[in-house]
């Protein structure tokens, strides 16, 4: 451990030479940040990974089913599980993708589950990341330069190897291909995760594409190398979101996207991974469902909590938030990435107010949920001692036959002592997350 | 770009499609039951014609009737960003006091009816892309805005309803009315003419509101000023008799 903590500033300089960045936009410029990394791992055991892996299949299984359903048959709204308006006015609900049936029925092929553990040592599930969650890169080449700067760290203390992670996308990617190469398609070297788009593609051997590069022509998708040959293409994993994925069906003045690729797509001539269509499952207001949906389709109680939430919808839901206002955290459904999140005890009086008047004319754009008492992680702060911190775990959960969970995952942490908002979006870093094999 | 489509209501026959350069193209059909036509060309360019003619049988069974699975047509319930209500609509259907009409096919008509003499046919006033909300407080519009307004009101009232494009008799551009499900039919409602749809109309997409169902839609690489026009040109044929 000490050998970590001594070549911390090295890895953060090499991170910084290999573009471990990614980028915001703030008052409408575009800035890049270095992700600053933390040498002190978050380490998990053996017997709380396998707790957490059951809990996850289970979670995201149940979601593929929910995804299936709602773009097919719709029994959960028709059995009354959940309210159509919760369904047909989120924003992720895509009419479009009305009776499309992706390759081999697969919705989300790769989730990110956001979990945090509480200082009573529960896990509970903050959110779901089914469109295009990002993150895996960053711990990949953090324990590829740390395995080069302490080898024996990692022997001896017994971690799970977690550089499979290219070889379990490749799989996933290979199951739904419909014939032809894997393409990475990126929005471009102006994204946000742009260094994770171009490490994956060199990791998997997939063609690394923008959507210039990329043709539809009778329904069927071509890469157009650097001779102007042209390469059928049989899954895409698509790092684009929805709305900009096809101009010709989402929005209009999409440039970064294929026209007609959702054609193709519907057709089942190509495999686009996450399928388009997924925000409806990891909205804000589904998240109170999950637990519902996994009785609704496994006939299985939930084995990971959700924080406990509350609908504002639901009017004895709405009383309590009101009574209890100062100690609940309150999120905008439309909202992501940290953003739109109220914290009750934070808002001034004539803010308060305000926000109450919001919550009563708008409830179904609400959830409120009680604070989780994070469970602090220690980070080496500036002087070199160690701070606590508070952190969450992004878990990648992969689906092609099975599902699987990737042993390690994305440890983010707040620098600011006082935040519970750990986004890298909002300034936080980052962590290795170890496994144990004991 | 949408082809009109046999319905319960019309039958369309002889279709001949030109298009500029192009011997072969794509169709597709949508979740609406749109049908549509699309391609691409690789060449350089300087223009691009589609020409569609044929002829329709209209007059037909006058209301389609609804049997599909009810949640199938569930989000067309829920506003759009361009029906969204906002404080002038909502007063407006206040005062519509539609409470006092039993049956959603009477609410339907008392809307199409107060939006006729309250709103102000004006092409000059509004935008492409001018939401329902703005339309209203405007108090002028199209024929796009008229549906998009009444869109609006029938979805407040939970009453399913959707945005269509098509044709009327005459010659000029093409028309946009609604369909709202009332008693198990869609009946057809045109609040800019105040009528309901008759076989004077022909019907080519439907969906959630104009942006789905824009009559053509594309893109090009190139820095050029672009310019479109539409024409549509619908004539009376009297029935052919054996």
């Amino acid at each position: 451990m000490k050998e970590l903590i001594k070549n911390a500033e090295t890895i953060n300089r090499l991170l910084a030479r290999y573009g471990v960045k990614f980028g915001i936009y703030k008052d409408g410029t575009f800035k890049e940040q270095l992700f600053p990394f933390d040498p002190i791992p978050r380490i998990i055991s053996n017997g709380e990974f396998q707790y957490l892996e059951k809990g996850l299949k289970q979670r995201v299984n149940a979601l593929n089913c929910f995804l299936s359903d709602i773009y097919g048959e719709k029994r959960i709204v028709r059995d009354g599980v959940i309210p159509e308006e919760f369904i047909y006015s989120a924003k992720g609900f895509l009419p479009p993708c009305d009776g499309v049936t992706p390759p081999k029925n697969i919705y989300s092929h790769i989730s990110g589950i956001d979990l945090v553990q509480s200082k009573d040592d529960n896990w509970y599930i903050l959110e779901d990341n089914l469109r295009v969650p990002s993150g895996a890169s960053y711990p990949m080449i953090a324990r590829e330069l740390q395995r080069r700067s302490a080898p024996d760290a990692f022997s001896s203390n017994s971690v799970i190897d977690n550089r499979n992670y290219a070889d379990m996308l490749k799989e996933v990617m290979d199951y739904v291909n419909t014939g032809g190469i894997n393409v990475i398609l990126s929005p471009g070297r102006y994204n946000a995760a742009f260094f994770e788009h171009s490490y994956l593609a060199e990791k998997t051997g997939a063609v690394l594409s923008t959507g210039k590069e990329i043709v539809c022509e009778n329904d069927r998708l071509y890469y157009i190398d650097y001779l102007g040959r042209k390469q059928r293409v049989g899954a895409v994993y698509r790092r684009i979101s929805d709305e900009y994925l096809d101009p010709m069906t989402f929005y209009e003045d999409s440039v970064i996207g294929i026209p007609h690729i959702f054609e193709a797509y519907k057709k089942g001539n190509v495999a686009l991974l996450n399928a388009p269509g997924n925000g409806v499952a990891d909205d804000k207001g589904i998240y109170y469902f999950v637990p519902k949906m996994i009785k609704y389709y496994l006939g299985e109680d939930a084995i990971l909590k959700n924080a406990p939430t509350y609908l504002p919808y639901y009017e004895d839901d709405m009383r309590y938030v009101l009574d209890k206002f100062d100690n609940l955290v309150i999120k905008d459904v439309a909202e992501a990435g940290g953003y739109g999140v109220v914290f009750g005890s934070s808002l001034s009086k004539e803010k308060k107010e305000a926000f109450i008047q919001l919550l009563k004319s708008e409830p179904r754009r609400f959830i409120a949920q009680e604070v989780i008492d994070f469970y602090d992680l220690d980070i080496l702060g500036t002087d070199g001692t160690q701070v606590p911190r508070k952190a969450d775990l992004r878990a990648f959960v992969l689906t092609d036959g099975e599902t699987k969970v990737w042993p390690s995952g994305l440890t983010r942490f707040s620098r600011n002592p006082d935040s519970f908002i750990v986004n890298s979006s909002q300034g936080g870093g980052f962590k290795d997350t170890w496994v144990l094999s004991r | 770009m949408f082809l009109p489509q046999d319905t319960s209501r019309q039958t369309i026959s002889g279709l001949s499609i030109h298009i500029s350069d192009k011997e072969d193209y794509c169709v597709s059909e949508d979740n609406f039951g749109n049908k549509k036509l699309y391609g691409l060309i690789e060449g350089t360019h300087d223009r691009f014609n589609v020409t569609i003619s044929g002829e329709a049988q209209t007059g037909l069974d006058i209301f389609e009737e609804y049997t599909a699975n009810p949640s199938a047509y569930a989000f067309l319930k829920a506003q759009t960003p361009l029906t969204a209500a906002g404080d002038c609509i909502r007063k407006y259907h206040r005062n519509l006091e539609l409470e006092k009409i039993a049956g959603d096919y009477d609410k339907a008509l008392c809307m199409m009816n107060t939006l006729h003499y309250t709103f102000t046919y004006d092409t000059e006033a509004t935008e492409v892309h001018e939401t329902a909300e703005n339309a209203l407080a405007l108090g002028r519009g199209v024929c796009q805005d008229y549906a998009h307004i009444m869109l609006s009101l029938l979805r407040m009232e939970g009453i399913p309803a959707r945005y269509v494009v098509g044709m009327t008799l005459g010659e000029g551009a093409s028309h946009a009315w609604v369909e709202a499900l009332c008693n198990g039919y869609w009946y057809g409602f045109d609040p800019t003419d105040n009528k309901l749809v008759n076989a004077d109309y022909i019907r080519v997409s439907c969906g959630r509101d104009s942006s789905d169902c824009a009559v053509i839609r594309g893109n090009f690489y190139g820095c050029v000023t672009q310019r479109q026009t539409e024409k549509v040109t619908v004539s009376e044929k009297e029935q052919e008799h054996d």
